[in-house]
């Protein structure tokens, strides 16, 4: 068992998510960097599907009762060595503590968190207070089981600097036009990938508020529609809500374009103050940004 | 004329029309069955809403122009007529915060308001938003008020709100702007259940006063 000692502000139990139940009103959910979450899943040798914490802004402190291998990824931990498989020894503890640059940290144990699978995942669900073992973040004194979902060795060599993604701003976050961009002027994206978004304090797994100096869109109104994590929502007073793995399934404001699940990690990462600048692309180039990071994933290092 | 734009690298959101109308939800349902029935290689799953349809897809099996192509060649060919269930009653104790505020703004009275907001029934338009938050239409034009200026940050599971011409029950706590008139015992998500949220687009509904 894994005991919290100090549950700091917002640890969370998750995994992939549960894509797919967005007709019954479900976020997808799962990690919000999903790539550096994977990574530390790979580090440890767990299956793809097992259950990591995600902290926001600061982690956790641990005790561990039993010996453990765990890795830390994602944004940097004040505490505790990242990006490389650590050994605990039963008794010790783990103080993540501050995170910066980056907002989010991902801590992986060989053989996943076990907790009940709720609706085919054992992600934390905030909207719907299921999952996640607890129904909520972390507290003082809950105490984590690991289950049996580490299938491979974990990785004797830390992971490649060259095999991450940034985690401190400007962020460059590429966009594929639509689906409501007929809710907008014809110059509007054009206008939108010409400046600099700043993140504001509004920020959490369902979406991150940009403030949009100098530029003010003005959509038409729109009949709901179903949303994707990554849809830019421009409000009727022009400020952008870019939807994230937590997202409400279905929304009214239009999105004028969305962000590429590839760069979904970076917002992820992305703090209050960060500048964001958005680049229109192509299919092509989503597909091969996506390739890039699973070949990552599937290389020996 | 159907349109079909990308929702990002994965997903493309299919669009039957404008507004809220059962016909166009009928489109939106009849398209969503027939690509259940097709099993498209690479179709992952499907969100339907009011007059618009998502189609996940997995870009390493299919792409978006094969996809957009596949859903294209039905339109026309698909049965929208809606497969009429019963209709579901929905108990309803009518003390919402609002109720006063919509008396006023509707020039009704309060057993006016609740006459006119009971005796009818109900299409289920969309379930989105929140876990199980379940969207009917349409309101009668007397009883539509604008939502509110500035949401709550708190409405508790079971209130039924109405804003423009339509009505909703929020099905677990979650912020919210409509109008909260009044509220319901009836379970509407339950994530142990199968399916996890009570209603469905294409339900009928109606509310029930009880004391």
């Amino acid at each position: 068992m894994i005991e919290v000692v100090d549950a700091r502000r917002w640890t969370t139990v998750q995994d992939r998510g549960r894509p797919g139940l967005e007709r019954f009103g479900i976020p997808p959910g799962g990690a919000a960097d999903w790539f550096a979450a994977a990574v530390a899943n790979r580090i440890v040798g767990n299956r793809e599907d097992a259950a990591l914490l995600e902290c926001t802004a600061a982690g956790p402190t641990l005790r561990f009762d039993t010996d453990a291998v765990i890795a830390v990824t994602g944004g940097h931990a004040a505490g505790g060595t990242s990006w490389q498989q650590v050994r605990m020894a039963s008794g010790s503890s783990l103080a993540v503590g501050a995170i910066a640059p980056g907002l989010r940290t991902y801590i992986a144990i060989r053989g996943g968190i076990d907790v009940p699978l709720v609706l085919g995942s054992r992600s934390f669900c905030q909207r719907g207070t299921f999952g996640g073992g607890f129904g909520r973040p972390l507290q003082r004194g809950d105490r984590l089981a690991v289950a049996r979902l580490g299938e491979h060795q974990p990785l004797a060599a830390p992971w490649p600097e060259s095999h991450r993604l940034p985690v401190r701003g400007p962020w460059e976050v590429r966009i594929i036009a639509g689906p409501q961009q007929d809710a907008f002027v014809e110059d509007a994206l054009q206008r939108l990938t010409a400046t600099a978004c700043r993140v504001t304090p509004e920020i959490d797994r369902m979406g991150l508020r940009l403030a949009t100096p100098g530029l003010r869109l003005q959509p038409r109104e729109i009949v709901t529609v179903p949303m994707t994590a990554g849809a830019i929502q421009v409000t009727p007073s022009g400020g952008l809500i870019v939807l994230h793995v937590d997202h409400q399934s279905t929304g009214g404001y239009p999105a004028i374009a969305t962000v590429i699940n590839a760069d979904l990690p970076l917002l992820a990462q992305a703090r209050p103050g960060d500048t964001v600048r958005f680049r229109s692309v192509d299919h092509a180039e989503a597909t091969r940004a996506h390739r890039r990071l699973t070949g990552w994933l599937e290389l020996d290092p | 004329m159907w349109q079909v734009a990308p929702a990002g690298d994965r997903a493309l959101l299919v669009t039957v029309g404008r507004t809220i109308d059962p016909s166009l939800l009928g489109q939106v349902l009849a398209l969503d069955k027939a690509l259940a029935g097709r099993r498209l290689s690479g179709l992952i799953s499907t969100v339907p809403a009011y007059a618009s349809l998502l189609c996940h897809y997995d870009p390493g099996v299919t792409d978006a122009a094969r996809l957009e192509a596949s859903i294209m060649k039905l339109e026309g060919h698909v049965d929208t007529a809606m497969a009429l269930g019963s209709v579901v009653d929905v108990p309803t104790r009518y003390d919402g915060p609002d109720l006063a505020r919509v008396v006023v703004e509707t020039n009704l009275t309060p057993a006016g308001v609740i006459e006119m907001h009971a005796g009818r029934e109900y299409l289920v338009y969309c379930v989105g938003f929140a876990p199980g938050f379940t969207y009917c239409g349409a309101l009668p034009d007397q009883l539509s008020v604008p939502r509110l200026a500035s949401p709550r940050l708190r409405v508790s599971a079971g209130s039924i709100g109405i804003a423009g011409r339509q009505t909703g029950i929020y099905a677990v706590e979650s912020p919210g702007g409509w109008n909260l008139i009044g509220r319901t015992a009836l379970r509407l998500f339950d994530p142990a259940a199968d399916p996890p949220a009570r209603f469905k687009p294409g339900d009928r509904l109606r509310f029930i006063p009880t004391s």
